[in-house]
Formats: structure tokens, sequence, C-alpha cells
């Protein structure tokens, strides 16, 4: 042993190295034996022990210079780059808690201000990961996880009646077979029955408006589990034929006419001119899918033919009687609750049987069964996969935008080692760096999420406004905000445990050196992770080109469809539908078609709206051209037998000026001017019926009977696309408006200005008002409106996938930028290596870039099989391409080279910019 | 040669020389730095104030494995020792090395020794 003392010259030498006492001495006592044997080494080969001494100490001879490297080394992170101060250590005591927290913020804020790119990218990945799963999810969870406000809703089953003649499986019943189910069916608790309708409401103050109604059989309440919010519901005695005018209102209405008053029941509204007394109000909740009901019927719609998300209002009793509902009409919508006991199956059963009995029993029922199909199916079949598959690829793009952060988290991570080295060696205390680590991932995860929130509350707005009527529901689809919740404080621990990562690592040696060995120093131990980072960026890119190709194939479709020729001219038409109420216009079949107030009514209007200025022609019909109508059955005089065989026909009313106004090109012959209802019977069919019901012989001057009377026909007209721009137009056959009034008082008015459509609808809701202030005029707008609303739910299926498909592409450029840039950190020294042997930086960008290309392409390939093996479900939404089209997937593809080339960009940037001589000092 | 670019040169070498030398067996500081100084004739000495910051920052970085062993009649002393890591570490900087120096070769055309 050295009779020096060693370790206490190596301590005063150093004086503290790390914070670490036990550390230290380890320190101290390695040295002091060096230098120990370094003495005696010299003493050994004779030099006197002064000079031993001196030798022994020059090891030392940087001093402090030592016990810098020494702190460096085992707090282990070399080169230092300049860093804005720390803000100084937090003074004790409470008062100044918020202090320090304000200062560590603002510390944040201009740190997060120097890296702007990293600081975005993680904002906005959080964000939109947070906005978009939550408005989706919000949706989702309205629209099929929240099981409807109905008693025990797995027990409802709608009561469909089958047309074997037809084919159609889902058709109203008739009121005498809804009466034949309800005394015959013992699998059923209580069956009830409804018929949708559209009043006029005649509010005490203002204008009417138009409201979506159900007549409802006493029952319906009842059968759905539904309380009224304040009063009561009809009784048996109200729900007879010729009962008291009562009804219930809606809890939407009762708070715009009333706002909540108890006082609402007892008192009136005017509905279709008439006093109807409220007895009591329905809770919002009490829509069971009345709109999702009535799309999938086969006709009697309702309101849902209008095509726009409508909720109803007015629950009157229907009221009705075998003699105004015969067997023969099928207006009736049966919905029945199931006995506990009872299934879907045994009901379908028992009304198979009860069915049969009634096509012996009765003529009109011939051909005609039941299908039984749980409320459940009806609303949600169909919608449900869809929704799902959404949900799945929300669930993806968050989990797509989680990774993402975490990898942008442990690229800035591995980069501020080294600041946490610095600020140790400096003397902060890791509970200090704790801190102020702590305040950036604040500063990044609320930033994130509050972006997140804003993201999530336009998203939903969006998806609400742009969707179709038929998703059920939608309408009440508020915030999730548990979800958000979740969302926020997901995204805040994420970032929390990512990005606390350095200062973990800076105390735990073991993970730093198992990170240091990630250096592309020729170690692989970060293969692995650096393998499912890029991974996931494969999957990444492979996604987003999945999601724009679908895109972009709907993107493609809605520019077909745009351009499709709807057959009518609807530029500088008007349009403004009403109903005319038959109390003051009374339909009196005993002198059809002579109903004499409306055809005054009708010709007064036309005269009126042709007086205003600008207006070239004005025409009434019973719809408008996008409305696709009823249908009837008829025969072609003189071929009656065959004419059985034919499909009905779409019969269309309209004035004389119809065809000018919306300029129907005339193919043959001619077509109708005005006539009187008691001139002989005329009518004009258009191509399609022409080519289906008269081949290669001429329809002018043949007949068609239809309602009773033959109709000759007069010409030919091109063909309208009256159920929408993207179906075959039936067969149709248009009657003059004065030789076939509407029944139901319904009609379309239609005006060509010459001048612009948009300052037009006042004056033309004020023509009508005019003429009888008591009608509610409704469907104001520009024809070419009403055609952009007939594309909709395409629109809405294009505008979500070509959001998703953004969404992915970001995400995409953010992954491939993310996994480059940890990539080129990596890497550094290996590339300032190469740059010091003389590698050009292009050759540096090109060694960067054909890494981030590897990624891309594999991406891309997979996106491409993705694409080819996933659009086929979009079939049913493309119109005018093929799910394989070429060009469309070739510009994804271009789309997604450039997003990858963008992302490439601030990486390539970094790796050019690296100082060779850091690498080689640092080898 | 001036100092500067010696010690340059010997700080960037050092890590490469240690690694070489716990490859073969586990040592302690004192016998790397007499062996590097052997092995190399006298042309690269090592202090100690180079050498145990850049054992710490190996250590640190889990290449080598340092411990505290006692053995009969010795003194306690800290050996280490190449890690798995340290061995990838290695092979790819004696790769590195090896491109360096023959760079180095043809561009200054210096005569290997």
């Amino acid at each position: 042993m050295s009779p020096m003392d060693w370790r206490a010259i190596v301590r005063q030498a150093l004086g503290n190295i790390t914070r670490d006492a036990a550390t230290d001495e380890d320190i101290v006592e390695e040295l002091a034996q060096h230098l120990a044997q370094l003495y005696d080494e010299a003493l050994a080969r004779g030099a006197s022990p002064q000079q031993a001494r001196e030798r022994a100490l020059a090891e030392l001879h940087t001093g402090s210079a030592l016990q810098h490297e020494l702190q460096r080394a085992r707090s282990s992170q070399p080169t230092v780059p300049a860093l804005p101060a720390l803000p100084p250590a937090p003074t004790s005591g409470k008062g100044s808690i918020m202090a320090d927290l304000w200062q560590d913020l603002r510390y944040s804020l201009r740190l997060l201000a120097r890296s702007p790119g990293f600081a975005a990218a993680a904002i906005v990945t959080l964000a939109l990961g947070i906005g978009a799963t939550t408005a989706i999810f919000s949706v989702l969870d309205a629209v099929l996880l929240r099981r409807a406000p109905l008693a025990e809703p797995e027990r409802l089953v709608m009561v469909w009646e089958t047309d074997r003649a037809s084919s159609t499986i889902r058709e109203p019943a008739s009121y005498p077979d809804f009466l034949d189910f309800q005394q015959r069916a013992q699998q059923f608790a209580q069956i009830g029955a409804f018929v949708p309708a559209e009043v006029n409401l005649t509010p005490s103050q203002g204008d009417p408006i138009r409201l979506a109604s159900l007549a409802t059989t006493h029952e319906l309440p009842a059968v759905l589990g539904i309380q009224p919010v304040v009063g009561r519901t009809f009784t048996a005695e109200e729900d007879r034929n010729g009962g008291p005018r009562v009804l219930l209102i809606s809890e939407r209405l009762w708070e715009r006419e009333f706002r909540r008053s108890r006082e609402a029941v007892g008192q009136t509204l005017r509905i279709n001119d008439q006093p109807f007394t409220i007895i009591g109000v329905m809770p919002n909740e009490a829509d069971f899918g009345v709109m999702q009901v009535l799309t999938l019927a086969a006709y009697s719609r309702g309101f849902a033919d209008r095509d726009r998300a409508s909720r109803v209002d007015i629950w009157a009793p229907l009221q009705a009687s075998v003699q105004s509902l015969p067997r023969s009409t099928h207006p009736i919508f049966v919905i029945g609750r199931l006995k506990p006991a009872s299934s879907p199956a045994l009901a379908q059963q028992e009304m198979t049987t009860i069915a049969a009995d009634l096509e012996r029993a009765y003529p009109d029922n011939e051909d005609r069964g039941v299908f039984i199909e749980s409320l459940d199916d009806v609303l949600f079949k169909r919608v449900r996969p869809g929704l799902w598959l959404l949900l799945s690829a929300v669930a993806l793009v968050l989990l797509i935008a989680c990774v993402n952060v975490v990898n942008l988290l442990l690229a800035r991570g591995t980069a501020r080692l080294r600041e946490v080295a610095l600020r140790s060696a400096l003397g902060a205390n890791r509970k200090r760096l704790a801190r102020q680590f702590a305040a950036e991932n604040i500063v990044l995860t609320v930033g994130g999420g509050i972006l997140g929130v804003l993201l999530a509350l336009a998203g939903l707005r969006v998806l609400v406004a742009l969707a179709p009527p038929e998703i059920p529901r939608l309408a009440d689809a508020g915030l999730n905000l548990p979800l958000l919740g979740g969302a926020v404080v997901l995204s805040i621990l994420i970032g929390f445990v990512f990005g606390m990562l350095p200062v973990l690592q800076s105390r735990r040696l073991d993970i730093q050196g198992a990170l240091k060995a990630e250096d592309s120093r020729g170690s692989s131990a970060g293969r692995g992770s650096q393998l499912a980072r890029s991974s996931l960026v494969v999957a990444e890119v492979a996604l987003a080109l999945v999601l724009v190709v679908g895109a972009g194939l709907l993107l493609r479709s809605f520019w077909t469809v745009q351009r499709v020729n709807p057959g009518f001219d609807a530029t500088n038409v008007v349009k403004a539908e009403f109903q005319l109420p038959p109390s003051r216009y009374p339909v009196n079949f005993d002198v059809w078609p002579n109903f004499v107030e409306m055809h005054r009514f009708n010709a007064e209007l036309r005269r009126r709206a042709e007086s205003q200025p600008g207006v070239e022609s004005a025409a009434i019909a019973g719809n408008h051209p996008l409305d696709a109508g009823f249908t009837n059955s008829f025969a072609i005089v003189g071929r009656e037998a065959e004419s059985r065989s034919y499909p009905e026909i779409s019969v269309r009313r309209v004035t004389g000026s119809y065809f000018t106004t919306v300029r129907l090109p005339v193919r043959r012959g001619e077509v109708f001017a005005d006539v009187e209802p008691t001139a002989p019977t005329v009518a004009v069919i258009n191509e399609t019926a022409a080519r289906t019901f008269f081949d290669k012989r001429e329809p002018i001057g043949q007949q068609i009977r239809l309602w009773g009377a033959p109709r000759t026909i007069l010409g030919v007209v091109a063909d309208e696309k009256i159920h929408g721009l993207t179906s075959d137009t039936p067969p149709a056959i248009y009657l003059p408006l004065q030789q076939a009034p509407s029944a139901t008082g319904a009609e379309a008015l239609l005006v060509r200005v010459s001048g612009s459509v948009g300052g037009f609808a006042p004056t033309l809701r004020s023509v009508v008002r005019e003429l009888d202030p008591g009608l509610a005029v409704f469907g104001v707008e520009p024809l070419e409106r009403t055609l952009a609303d007939s594309v909709q739910q395409r629109r809405f299926v294009m505008m979500l996938l070509g959001l998703f498909a953004t969404l992915a592409v970001v995400l995409a450029i953010i992954g491939i930028h993310g996994v480059l840039a940890y990539t080129v950190r990596q890497r550094q020294h290996e590339i300032g290596i190469r740059m010091a042997l003389g590698a050009s930086p292009q050759r540096v960008t090109r060694l960067v870039m054909t890494y981030g290309a590897r990624l891309a392409a594999l991406g891309i390939v997979l996106g491409i099989v993705g694409a080819l093996l996933l659009t086929r479900f979009l079939a049913t939404l493309l119109f005018g391409v093929t799910t394989t089209d070429v060009v469309t997937i070739i510009a994804a593809i271009l789309l997604l080279i450039g997003a990858a080339l963008l992302a490439t960009y601030l990486p390539v940037r970094r790796a050019v910019r690296i100082d060779p001589m850091d690498s080689v000092r640092e080898l | 040669m001036s100092e500067a670019l010696s010690k340059e040169m010997k700080k960037g070498s050092l890590e490469l020389l240690i690694l070489a030398l716990v490859e073969e067996r586990e040592r302690h500081g004192y016998e790397m730095a007499k062996l590097i100084e052997q092995r190399s004739r006298g042309a690269i000495t090592i202090h100690a104030a180079s050498l145990y910051p850049t054992l710490y920052r190996l250590e640190a970085r889990g290449v080598i494995e340092g411990r505290w062993v006692e053995r009969a009649g010795q003194r306690r002393r800290r050996y280490y020792r190449l890690t798995t890591e340290g061995r990838r570490s290695l092979a790819a900087q004696r790769d590195t090395w090896h491109a360096f120096v023959q760079g180095l070769t043809r561009v200054a055309r210096i005569r290997p020794a």
C-alpha cells in the first residue's frame, strides 16, 4: 500500500462530481488506485517519492477540466447545444408555485417555438387524433351504440306486408289487415300502427309552417313504450272515426310554440286549417326511427320521400275506418311488441298462417304475405356494417396518430438527452428537469387537446349537416364528452410518458445505454424498434393510399353524376311547394276531375306568377321534376291482356306550361296545352314508356286507360331523371293537371325567370301567400339547389372519405418525417463520417431519400393491393367509374409520392448540415 | 504534428482502443493505460484524465460493463468487459476506421507501417 492517501488527493482535486455520493466514491477510488499504482511503479523504477508523486499527479493535470469530463461522462452526453437559460430554481413557499409554473410554461413555449416543426407536427397529430376520433365516434355512438329510448326495444318488430306479384317484401298494410292482425295474432303483446303525413301548422304569429306528422292508432305509444312528457296519449275513444280533434306535439314544437309551458295542454293548434286540442307532449326521444322505417317501404313513404332529415312534430289519432281505408289501399305501417316468451321467428310463423287465411278470404289480398322484421334490423341493419367499417378506420387512424406522436417524442427525446446531461452538469436537479419537461408536455398536449376539441366540434357539425336523412338519430348526436375526455387524457398520458423519457433515461443508465446502443454505429439493438417504426410508416402510407383511392373514386363518381343530363333544365327555375287543404279546396270525387276551387286557384296562381317581372313562364305540377311521385297500374287500349304484365307507370300531373318551363324536349308529336277538365282526355309519355310499352309501334294516337278514362297519347318527351341522377328513368305518363288534379292537394309551382334566381324565392313565396295567406309554402328554392341536394348522400360519403383520406395523408407525412428524422439523428455519425470521407451533399440526400422512398414504395405497393381488395365495397356508391379505375389509382400514387417527398425534406436538410468533424470527434 | 491535432486524434481513437483491449478479456483501467502505451510502442499514451471519462461514457452507453472484483491477496479493483452491444459497436467502429484509414492513406499517401 502506498503511504500516501491518494483518495484524499483525488477527492480534493475533483470536488463533487455527480450528485450521488456513492458514485463519487467509486470514481474517487478507481482514480486513486490508478495514481497509487503509477506512484508505486515510479518508486520501483527508482524515482524519488517526490518525483513519483509528481508523475502520478500529472495524470490529473487538467484538474477542474477532468471534473467536468467526468460529470459529462457520468451523465453521458457530449456536445452541447446552445440553450435558453433555464429559469431560476424554484423558490420555496406556496405562493410561488403558480409563478414557477407560469415561468416553466413560458420557457416551454420559447423552447417549442425554436422547433416549430416538431411542435406543429405533435399538436396537429394530437388534434387530428382527438378531433376526428371523437367526432366520428360521437356519431357512431348516437346512431349505433346508444339503445333506442324505447322500453325493451328488442321485442319490437315491424309487420310488413309482402307482395309476391311485385316481389316486394316491405309494404305497408291495409287498415282492415291491421285490424285482423290485431284480432288474431297471439304472439304479440300489442300491435299498433301509424300513417305518415305532412301537415300545415298555422301558428298564432308568423307564417304557416310545414310539419311532419304521424297519424297513429291509440296503441302505438304503448307499443313503443313512450310516455308523454306532460299530458296523456290518445284513448281508444279518441281514435274512433269521427273522433275529436286532439293531438300530441313534440317536445321541440312545445319548446318553440309554448316555451315548455304546462299550459300548452288544452290549448288549440290550427292544423290544416282545423283547430286541434293539445292533449300532451311527446319526448324528443320518441323518434323511434320513423325516417328509417319509411325509407325502407316500397311506397307510402310520406315525408321520407322528401329526402330531408325530418322529425315528427305532430302525433294525431288515426281515426280510420274500413270505409275510409279499404283493404285495397296500403298506407298503414304496423309495429308490434312481441310477448316476452315469443320471438320474431314464432311471430313470422303465426303471421304467415294469418296472411294465408286473409289471402283466401279476400280477393284484394291476392299474393300478399307478411314479413316480420325486428325494428333493430330495420333501423340499423343496412348502416351498421358501414359504420363499423368507419369505426375501425377511426381506431386505426387514432392508433397511427398515437404512434406518430410517440415517434416524434422519441426522436426529440434522443436529441434532448444531451440537453438533460448538460442541465444536470450545470446543476439542475432531476426534479427541476422533470418539471420543465412536464411543462413542455402540458403545452403540447393541451395545445393538441384544445385544437382537437375544436376539431371535434366542427367535425360533428359538418357530419350532422352533411348526413343524409336515412342515418337514424344522427340529428340527436352530441359530442360524446366522456369519450372526448378519454381521448384527451390518453393523449396527455402518451405525451407525458414518452415526453419524459429523456429525464427517465438520465436516471436509469441501463435504459440509456440501451437507447444509445440504437446508435447506428454498428449496433442492431434498435433494429427491432426501428423495424416496428418503419412498418408503421409503411402501414400509414398503405392506409393513406387506400383511402385516397377510395375518396378519388367517389370524387370521380360525383364529378360524373354532376354531369349527368337530368333531362330537364334546372337553371333559372325556382320551385315552391304547398298543399291545398281540403277544407277550402274540396276533394269531391263525385265531380272528379273537376275540382273547381283547386283549378281556379291553380289558374290564378299561374297568372299571378307569370305577371311578375322577369318571369318567362310558370307551371304547376303535382310533383317537381326530382320528386319520384307515385306510380299506377294502367292498360293500353286494345292490348289489355298484355298490359297486365307491365310494371306500373309513373304518373306526372302538370299544366301545359310545364314542358316549356323546365325545357323538357319534345321528341315526337306534341305536348298538351291547357285543357278543360271535361275536354277529351289526353296524355304525353316519356321515351322510356314509348320504348317499353310500344317498342317499334307508333305510340302517338294510341290510348292509355288510367283511372277509368282512356287518354290519347299526343306526343313523346325526353326522359326526366325523376328517381335521381344516378337512377334510370322509369316509364312515365304526363297528364294535364286539369284532368288529373291532386287528391291530396299537394302541388309544386315552377317558375322560369330570365334573370338571377337568387332573389326570386321571396317573390315566389309572397305570390302564393297573397293568393292564400293560410297556405304553408315550403321547399322554396332554385331547382338547381334541389338537384344538388338530391346527391347529398353521395356528397356526404365523399366528404367523409375525403376527410379521412386527407387525415391519413397528413398522418403519413408526419409519420415518414418522424421516422426519417429519427433515423438521421441516429445515423448522424455515420453520415458525418461519410461526408468526412468525401460524400457530397447530393449523396447524403440520396441516402436519406432512398430510405424514405423504400418505406413509401412498400407502403404504396401494399396500398394498391389494399385498394384493389377494398374499393369493391364502394361499388354501390360509384357511378361511371370502375372500382379499379387506373386514372384514380395513378393519381393517388402520385399524390402519395408527393407527400413522401414533402416528408423527407426536413430530415434531408438536417442530414446535409451535419458537421463531419463532430462525428469524427465523437467516434 | 501539432499537439491539438494529436489530442483530437487520440480522443477520437480512444474508444476503439479501449473496446479492442477489453474484447480479449476483462481489464482494469490502469492495465488498459499500460497496454496502450506498450502495444503502441509509446506512440500513444493515455492519461487517467482522458481514460476514465471515456470508460464511464462507454459504460453509460452500455458497450462496456464495469464491476468491482476482489481477488485473494489483491486490492478491490474495477474491471471492465465488453458487452454484446460493445461487440457490435467494436465491429462497426473497426469497419469505419478501416474505411477512414484507407481513405486517409489514399488521400494523404500515408504508408502503412
